[in-house]
């Protein structure tokens, strides 16, 4: 477990450093390194609110949750320019904030502060379909909330479960999970 | 519009059909140009990602085609039209590449039982259903299964398994063991008195005709073979056809018509190359296998005034009757761990369902399932009302990834007149032909057999000590996929079908149809080693015809 963690930190770090200096050099030229946003379409509030999503769809405990198995990434690079789900690029774009907005109507406190159990029964209802009605009015554009929710779990599943090849799956991590390794 | 060298026939598609039909005749002497819209894709080029192969692909279909230029409308049973993707479950794709779903299949290797050609006289009248006789029984096409299993390669052992039909000659290589779990599921299966077996595979048991044998690797069906240990139309039939030196395979071409004259003979087509510069090719005979759905589509978009509603319509019978298989089945969760990752998984099955049940029409064969990849597993697989996510989900899979089993059968369906291919004359691909367009429904028959052959499975996994055993059943929706056929029925009268019992489009004497389209009725088993057996028999036709010196003018 110590170990995990220790090599998790320092890989986490190295990324955020690789990523800022081709962020800077490819994006937003001019920016301080130090305060780049590592993601490539994600803006750092939506990649927050993606990490705790990613967290509640494939918690954190023995093995890394969908957080650090970097789910956040596979998704902002798969919905980026060269990705495979760039159609859904809008969607999350729209539907990150509506999540937090969602949440502080009905808890006080947007997704991402939220504790663990509160998260969890929040995106049960948006599951269910409770938060459906009149969903554009509260910044869901033309999307339905549980769509959304479900499209985003299935992609999580693929963030944690698929190849490493195409952004997540850190380091094996579900494979090693499964024992396949 | 550049022109080629004429040539004496053309073969549209390189998969199950095609591949064989480019060999047979250009073993026979003609000059043949095998079209395929795709390209060579070997292991090195995809690996072993679950993301992009053909078992789930929910990224791409990294085997083509690609989401950019295809699409096709699918119609549910509401009548909700929308555009789909390759991607996309109810596209109905299977690949677009040299060797199509050969190279990537699971490979089972089944020849239909007797009865499968002869459902309409076994069974009788089903109210609803297109159901009939094939024109051609098992007899006829027995010799030709036996030419697919030696020439592209089966292993197996049918003698231990006494449902089986006859046959003159055993497989040209023994069957394959099996992995920790089939052993299990092959110990209950004798225990409560099915019959259980090696399933046949178009896979190396030992070194076949210069391949190696099977390494056995986890990532097997939707995946091309790392060592070319699996046996499609891309590495036995095609480099074959292509060592005689008569028969060109032009990849990457997108064929889009069937030119016709104005007599309504067939004189070659209209392709697009991967410059997407247009192209004919003339050719003195044409050759459809480009499966159940772009077969009928290309007749569809090879219209004339002679040929109003596509070619091979006159009675309205093009693109009806699409099949697939509904497949049930019964998954269970064990105590112990039963995985050994021994691939691909599919080896043991039981023929006692097939057939003959009682209450129920036709049946089919039950296989225990491939080895899950694990996206697929965190997405089914579970019993009914578990987490789709969170804790309880992650545990899941974490906890019984090594500890489940499945069984599935494919049923066979009963065909239906309003299950179809059509083309959406509105929504148009990249090169601006109409698209295919998929509607229908299963008939209600195939969800009763379905859950017939599903109690059967569970029952199977009971016996082999599973401690949870739960049910699948299909939904109602039309089926195709990668199973798809019966859209260019073969019959003895024009009147209700759209080929002879040869292939050749009525009225067209020198157009075929060479794939899975041909099926009546499309077994209760995986299709492909028929496809390939009527690729050689439609091509029997044609040599012997051309040694007549029937030139087909």
């Amino acid at each position: 477990m110590n170990k995990e963690n220790s090599f998790d930190t320092l890989s986490r770090r190295s990324f955020l450093k690789v990523s800022a200096i081709w962020a800077g050099g490819a994006w937003i030229v001019g920016v301080p390194s130090l305060s780049a946003n590592p993601h490539r379409v994600l803006t750092e509030s939506e990649a927050e609110i993606m990490d705790a999503l990613a967290d509640a769809i494939i918690p954190p405990g023995e093995y890394a949750g969908g957080k650090d198995a970097w789910v956040t990434r596979f998704i902002d690079q798969q919905i980026g320019r060269y990705g495979y789900l760039q159609h859904d690029r809008e969607m999350y774009q729209t539907c990150l904030p509506a999540i937090n907005n969602d949440c502080r109507n009905e808890f006080g406190d947007v997704f991402t502060r939220l504790d663990k159990e509160n998260q969890a029964e929040f995106l049960k209802a948006v599951e269910a379909g409770q938060y459906n009605p009149q969903a554009a009015e509260r910044g869901w554009g033309d999307f339905t909330p549980s769509a959304f929710f479900n499209t985003m779990c299935n992609q999580c599943m693929m963030g944690f479960y698929g190849s490493p090849i195409h952004g997540g799956n850190r380091d094996y991590v579900s494979y090693r999970m499964l024992s396949l390794y | 519009m550049a022109t080629n060298k004429h040539v004496n026939a053309i073969v549209v598609g390189s998969g199950a059909g095609g591949g064989v039909v480019a060999k047979e005749l250009s073993y026979a002497g003609l000059s043949v140009v095998l079209f395929e819209r795709g390209g060579w894709v070997p292991y090195a080029a995809h690996g072993d990602d679950e993301l992009t192969a053909m078992r789930s692909f929910p990224l791409a279909c990294f085997f083509g085609p690609d989401n950019e230029r295809y699409r096709r409308v699918a119609v549910d049973q509401q009548g909700n039209e929308r555009i789909v993707y390759p991607n996309d479950w109810a596209y109905h794709n299977i690949s677009a590449c040299v060797g199509s779903g050969t190279v990537n299949y699971g490979a089972m290797a089944w020849r239909f039982m007797e009865e499968c050609f002869t459902m309409k006289s076994t069974y009788g009248h089903v109210e609803g259903s297109t159901l009939e006789d094939w024109p051609i029984s098992y007899d006829d096409l027995e010799p030709y299964y036996e030419k697919a299993e030696w020439e592209i390669g089966v292993a197996g052992d049918d003698s231990k398994n006494p449902f089986a039909p006859w046959r003159r000659k055993p497989h040209p290589m023994p069957p394959f063991s099996h992995n920790k779990e089939a052993r299990i599921l092959e110990e209950a299966a004798k225990k409560i008195g099915y019959h259980p077996f090696s399933i046949p595979m178009l896979r190396n048991s030992e070194e076949f005709d210069g391949r190696p044998a099977c390494v056995h690797v986890r990532n097997c069906v939707g995946f091309a073979c790392p060592v070319d240990a699996k046996n499609g139309t891309q590495n036995t039939v095609i480099p074959k056809a292509i060592d005689t030196g008569n028969c060109e395979l032009r990849i990457n071409s997108q064929v889009v018509k069937i030119l016709t004259d104005s007599n309504g003979r067939a004189t070659g087509v209209e392709y697009y190359d991967e410059q997407d510069r247009k192209h004919t090719q003339t050719a003195d005979i044409v050759i459809l296998s480009a499966s159940a759905t772009e077969t009928p589509r290309l007749m569809f978009n090879s219209a004339t005034n002679l040929y109003p509603d596509g070619i091979g319509n006159r009675y309205d019978w093009l693109g009806r009757n699409l099949q697939g298989h509904a497949y049930c089945g019964a998954d269970g969760l064990f105590e112990e761990e039963i995985y050994d990752g021994i691939g691909p998984g599919a080896s043991v099955a039981a023929g006692d369902f097939a057939h003959n049940n009682p209450d129920v029409i036709g049946g089919a064969v039950l296989t225990n399932e491939f080895i899950k990849l694990p996206y697929a597993y965190s997405r089914g697989f579970r019993p009914p009302g578990s987490s789709q996510w969170g804790r309880e989900h992650k545990d899941f899979q974490k906890h019984y990834y090594k500890r489940n089993a499945s069984i599935r059968g494919p049923v066979q369906e009963m065909p239906n007149f309003e299950s179809r291919v059509e083309v959406a004359p509105d929504v148009l691909d990249h090169w601006g032909m109409p698209v295919a367009k998929i509607s229908g429904f299963k008939h209600h028959e195939d969800i009763r057999t379905a859950e017939f052959i599903a109690e059967k499975a569970a029952k199977w996994l009971e016996a082999a000590g599973a401690y949870k055993v739960w049910k699948s059943i299909p939904g109602t929706g039309v089926s195709g996929s990668q199973h798809q056929s019966g859209t260019c029925r073969m019959g003895n009268d024009p009147q209700t079908s759209v080929t002879d019992k040869y292939g050749r489009v009525h009225e067209v004497d020198n157009l075929f149809v060479a794939d899975g389209s041909l099926h009546v009725t499309n077994g209760a088993f995986n299709p492909v080693l028929t496809i390939m057996a009527l690729g050689y028999w439609v091509s029997d036709y044609i040599v012997k015809e051309w040694k007549g010196g029937n030139r087909f003018k």
